[in-house]
């Protein structure tokens, strides 16, 4: 039996790629800054079957975002399409169906009428069209998870921007090129959270 | 043909979080960042700080728009 879901966790199912890094570091920082917890299957420990361990990290969070932006053909001669996003969207789904009151996801795109085309079972149903800015991203981000006391979308830009520009240094002192990394992620949350004036102190120890 | 294949899969548009806002501590201890990679981001997270404080103490309004592209170039 799976332990119940972190109230703030949030599967983040994104692309690893070059052209993905400002997207992917508008959703880190746009959810840390709504007060969510991100989570990549990058940053779980091997050892298991990796498709063992995204169900593990679904099932340990109360959100999922699926970005289906980046479903299309590779550009190597064999042009194979990529289907780890789309995977892992129906492995959330299947897991929310047999759990409704433990799972709720979403689905972002950058053109609406490119999910109508690529999953048209996903019809009548209302996506996170995003328009491929990192604006877009937090606007959607910030309505998809609505609560009181919200950063504002410049706000939230703001922080983004510091963050963004600090990129570099957290792979440096990670010794990475891979933003995607375990550690780069987690210094990129930390970063975020750190800036998120909004989050109220800690009660001090009596 | 079940309905569900052809109304397509219910998604909701938004979720109305009513929990109470997560104190910078409790959402480190969620991402799992131990104190020493909080100690190690210090230098630079207390660079970003002076720079968002420098932001926020300026109203945007206020600021030429040439300026004001600088400076969101330079964020």
């Amino acid at each position: 039996m799976p332990p119940l879901p972190d109230p703030k966790g949030v599967f983040l199912n994104v692309p690893y790629d070059e052209e993905f890094i400002s997207l992917y570091v508008a959703y880190v920082v746009g959810l840390c800054q709504l007060g969510l917890v991100p989570h990549l299957a990058a940053e779980i420990p091997g050892g298991d079957r990796r498709l063992n361990r995204i169900i593990q990290l679904i099932q340990s969070c109360s959100y999922s975002i699926h970005d289906l932006s980046r479903v299309e053909l590779s550009v190597s001669p064999s042009a194979t399409p990529r289907f780890n996003m789309p995977l892992e969207l129906g492995m959330t789904i299947t897991w929310q169906i047999l759990n409704p009151e433990k799972h709720t996801w979403f689905v972002c795109e950058s053109d609406l009428y490119r999910l109508l085309r690529s999953a048209s079972d996903l019809n009548g149903t209302d996506p996170c069209i995003r328009g491929g800015t990192v604006e877009g991203v937090l606007r959607e981000l910030r309505n998809a998870f609505r609560r009181d006391r919200a950063p504002s979308v410049p706000q939230m830009l703001t922080v983004y921007g510091l963050v963004d520009s600090a990129l570099n240094s957290i792979l440096k002192k990670n010794g990475t090129s891979n933003p995607y990394s375990r550690s780069v992620f987690l210094d990129l949350c930390s970063s975020s959270v750190s800036l998120g004036t909004f989050l109220p102190s800690a009660k001090p120890a009596i | 043909m079940n309905s569900q294949y052809d109304e397509g899969v219910d998604m909701p548009k938004s979720v109305h979080i009513t929990a109470p806002w997560p104190t910078q501590e409790e959402m480190e201890k969620s991402l799992g960042i131990s104190k020493a990679r909080k100690r190690a981001l210090r230098p630079l997270v207390d660079e970003l700080k002076a720079r968002l404080s420098i932001l926020e103490e300026t109203p945007v309004n206020s600021i030429e728009p040439e300026k004001r592209r600088k400076r969101a170039s330079a964020a």
